[in-house]
């Protein structure tokens, strides 16, 4: 695997922190915009459980098998749990809760290198 | 740019100076900036229990003081959570102690592990001060005690206080609010007058 995918979704994650810090900054609630973002993000994240599934299937194995299993599960569940919470926010503090999720999917992708290396980021 | 704007106004007429301030106040623990508290609580939980979880199940011998401090971080932040979204008066009573028992922890742990560092072979949340975790393990405390410092003001003595001993959270906007209203401040000002 070429580490397209992992830095494209820390790339995407950084810039749904500054969009939605900006956002909050400027003292807007969640609107269309961080929506579709945090929305591809999402969509990101499941593809490279795929990825990450399909080379376990093929024989891979990690150093911790259950601490990938737990990134498996958690990875994606990030921007759907943050998107509810920060849509349900009628304040600037719902688009600032999109900026933590963006920022705790980039560090995911850095933890998740240093769980097994085979995935570049 | 808050304070010119304000400073005029409360001398000529505090009635209409402060009814902007009553369009914003926070409904519970949970919401305005609550929200982003307890999202980033909830992150500290999860990761915490389950970084802490994984570690005594399979390699505990290798660090027990630093995997049973990181178990009891994640106890500690799933319980601030959990207070921050109910937010009841016990609830909130609940959420002080365990970020105080939070604040001490980073501060007794952060200490430990400078002055001591053979204690911890591996890390846990807390070490140096939370430095693995940006700091945000030392900084997210002191925001939750003044959040339920916040909050219990305005819940104990009503409305006026509490935006005095609030500006610090919502300084900017407030500020927004004085700005925004200034212009019919200056019209209602004239009409009452005539």
């Amino acid at each position: 695997m070429n580490g397209a995918v992992p830095t494209t979704i820390i790339v995407v994650g950084l810039a749904l922190a500054g969009y939605a810090l900006l956002t909050t900054a400027r003292n807007r609630r969640v609107g269309l915009g961080l929506l579709i973002v945090i929305g591809l993000l999402e969509i990101l994240l499941l593809v490279l459980v795929g990825l990450i599934a399909a080379r376990l299937a093929g024989g891979g194995r990690p150093a911790s098998m259950v601490m990938l299993v737990g990134y498996l599960i958690a990875m994606p569940l990030v921007p759907v749990v943050a998107g509810f919470w920060g849509a349900m926010e009628r304040s600037r503090w719902g688009p600032a809760v999109y900026a933590v999720a963006g920022l705790a999917a980039a560090v995911l992708m850095v933890r998740l290198h240093e769980i097994w290396a085979v995935i570049h980021v | 740019m808050s304070e010119p704007g304000a400073s005029p106004e409360t001398a000529a007429s505090s009635e209409t100076a402060a009814s902007p301030e009553s369009t914003a106040p926070p409904e519970s623990t949970k919401t305005g900036p609550g929200r982003l508290l307890v999202a980033v609580y909830g992150l500290f939980a999860l990761s915490a229990c389950a970084r802490a979880g994984t570690q005594i199940a399979t390699e505990f011998s290798r660090a027990p003081v630093a995997y049973v401090l990181s178990a009891f971080a994640g106890v500690v932040y799933i319980i601030a959570t959990v207070t921050l979204v109910n937010g009841g008066r016990t609830a909130r009573r609940i959420a002080v102690l365990s970020c105080s028992v939070e604040l001490a922890g980073v501060l007794a742990v952060g200490t430990w592990s400078v002055l001591d560092p053979a204690s911890f072979p591996d890390a846990t949340v807390w070490s140096t001060y939370g430095v693995g975790y940006g700091f945000v393990p030392l900084v997210l405390p002191v925001f939750g005690l003044l959040w339920l410092r916040r909050w219990s003001a305005r819940a104990k003595t009503g409305r006026t206080v509490a935006v005095s001993t609030g500006n610090a959270v919502g300084a900017a906007h407030d500020g927004e609010d004085g700005s925004r209203a200034g212009t019919p401040t200056v019209d209602s000002r004239r009409g009452s007058g005539l």
